[in-house]
């Protein structure tokens, strides 16, 4: 399975175009991660537990994408985007969305 | 016992969330599940290419939906963020609202006629900015395209918004 | 080039998980997490009260006896020359048992007789001992009072009640950190001293207070009959402290109880009461 943000696979022609695939996640950070957060607060700096929460939340929302565009029959999925929102002070909802292709 | 009645209303909150925001779910996703079955017709793609024939006008069409957790919902999951990990309560939140969003958008674009939807993109947006959880969180869920006018379909009413991006020859 | 909306699953994007079921799972969790966090504190909390010297807690405590306003009123109480009698022979009693059993530096029982007609009798801050008319009244014998007097002297002597406050003051500060107000909680504080004390506890207190009654009469005998005049007054919930409340069906700790009091020659002398709470 393929994943690009370009309109199409560089080299590949898609043949079949078939909709919008989405997976999403909804992750909580928990308490100890949060009063050690707190903590960095005060020096600054990159929150490495917050840097792996999302980045773990957006692997699970990719996944979760390919899932749908497989059981739609594709083998690749073009123009990707994220977008993350936050839904309270200790949560976040990852989302990546594409457009399910066949490539030859 | 005031403690006693503080608690017993907590719960009875609690199971009221539980019981009817339930309900309200599942019947939902029936009707999601049914409104995604009659718009089948009118597809819809993120990429920006539209296909090069046969289409005579375009237009943006949009869905939106604001869609707010339930008591239970909340509970539930403050009790989740103390251990971390998944929130499935606001999983199913999240997908209700995108796919409602994407209902609407298709019925926006189904009444001028259109059969495609294209470069459709989502914003989520947290409307609780309350921190301190005193309200319920609610979202609201955008999802917006540029839908495609085939030249044999007849517009049959007058454009819904002034948001016309350009009408194509 | 075709374009086409195939079905796509969107349960994927929800978690399988019912949500009442993980929801039950979490209160489960923390609800563990909160009952061994407070089981710890309390140990602490009393390990901590217990290294109080003694002066200090009854410089805190002053003449107030916790937990003598949880007993009931009791009707028809002895008259106040015998009851001011009976008080003397308890404190008599006490200072005799209070000799054999190595008490710490500066600590000096005070025993009060309560008119409650309940058989009971507890031990609490500040070196003070309760013991209800009800239980004088029932007691066969100076012997079985002696044992439950020693018994209220053991929890003293290993600082029992202020190890309990310890344990429930450690709670209640948690409790006002999470909460912010712990004020609710203080006149529950009182009553801890009176809850009973664990088995551990409870046993100690009582080899205590077989050792010193043996030294104090030369056998044990007489002194099952505590127990047997217990069960028969069992003294109902919400009626302030038992004696020997927390297990009663710590059978073991009877049984020892009863063998020591066996293991003395069958013509052990008893020794009777002398005061007769009915008399005028």
């Amino acid at each position: 399975m393929e994943i690009s943000n370009l309109e199409a696979i560089p080299g590949k022609t898609t043949v079949r175009h078939l909709g919008l695939v989405q997976g999403s996640t909804v992750r909580a950070k928990h308490a100890g991660r949060d009063i050690l957060a707190g903590l960095k607060n005060i020096v600054g700096g990159e929150l490495k537990a917050y840097t792996e929460l999302l980045a773990e939340s957006r692997d699970e929302a990719t996944a979760r994408m390919l899932a749908q565009a497989k059981a739609v029959g594709a083998n690749a999925v073009v123009n990707v985007r994220f977008s993350t929102s936050n839904i309270t002070a200790g949560a976040a909802e990852v989302m990546a969305y594409g457009t399910a292709v066949v490539v030859q | 016992m005031e403690f006693l009645i503080q608690v017993g209303f907590f719960v009875a909150l609690l199971a009221i969330g539980l019981v009817f925001g339930r309900i309200a779910e599942q019947r939902h996703f029936r009707e999601l599940a049914q409104a995604e079955r009659q718009l089948a017709r009118i597809l819809v793609f993120n990429e920006r290419t539209p296909p090069p024939d046969e289409y005579r006008r375009t237009r943006l069409v949009t869905g939106s939906v604001v869609i707010a957790e339930d008591y239970f919902k909340r509970i539930a999951a403050s009790l989740a963020s103390l251990v971390g990990g998944r929130l499935g309560v606001y999983e199913s939140l999240m997908d209700r609202g995108r796919r409602e969003a994407i209902v609407r958008m298709k019925r926006d674009a189904q009444a001028i006629g259109a059969t495609m939807v294209f470069n459709v993109r989502f914003e989520t947006a947290s409307l609780s900015e309350d921190h301190r959880r005193q309200a319920l969180f609610s979202a609201e869920f955008l999802a917006y395209g540029t839908a495609l006018v085939p030249a044999s379909a007849i517009p049959t009413r007058p454009a819904m918004s002034e948001s016309r991006l350009e009408a194509r020859g | 080039m075709s374009y086409e909306n195939p079905p796509v699953p969107h349960e994927v994007n929800v978690s399988r998980e019912s949500p009442l079921a993980q929801f039950l799972r979490l209160c489960a969790g923390i609800g563990l997490c909160i009952v061994i966090g407070s089981a710890l504190l309390w140990v602490a909390g009393g390990w901590l009260a217990r290294r109080i010297p003694y002066a200090t807690e009854q410089a805190m405590v002053g003449s107030h006896v916790f937990g003598f306003d949880l007993l009931d009123a009791g009707a028809g109480g002895a008259p106040d020359a015998t009851h001011a009698r009976i008080e003397a022979y308890l404190a008599e009693l006490a200072s005799r048992l209070v000799a054999r059993m190595d008490l710490p530096e500066g600590m000096v029982p005070t025993v009060h007789l309560a008119d409650s007609d309940t058989p009971n009798a507890f031990a609490t801050l500040g070196g003070h001992v309760i013991v209800t008319q009800g239980l004088y009244r029932r007691m066969p014998s100076e012997n079985a009072l002696a044992l439950v007097l020693a018994h209220e002297l053991g929890h003293l002597r290993a600082r029992d009640p202020i190890s309990a406050i310890g344990g429930g003051a450690s709670i209640a500060l948690l409790i006002a950190v999470l909460a912010g107000d712990g004020h609710a909680l203080l006149p529950q504080l009182a009553r801890l001293v009176t809850l009973g004390y664990s088995r551990a506890v409870e046993r100690r207190a009582d080899e205590a207070a077989l050792a010193a009654v043996v030294s104090l009469y030369g056998h044990a005998r007489g002194t099952d009959a505590v127990f047997r005049v217990l069960a028969d007054h069992r003294a109902g919930p919400g009626q302030g402290p038992t004696l020997f409340s927390t297990h009663p069906a710590d059978a073991a700790r009877i049984a020892r109880m009863r063998a020591a009091a066996a293991a003395a020659a069958g013509d052990a002398e008893l020794t009777s009461l002398k005061i007769d709470a009915d008399a005028d």
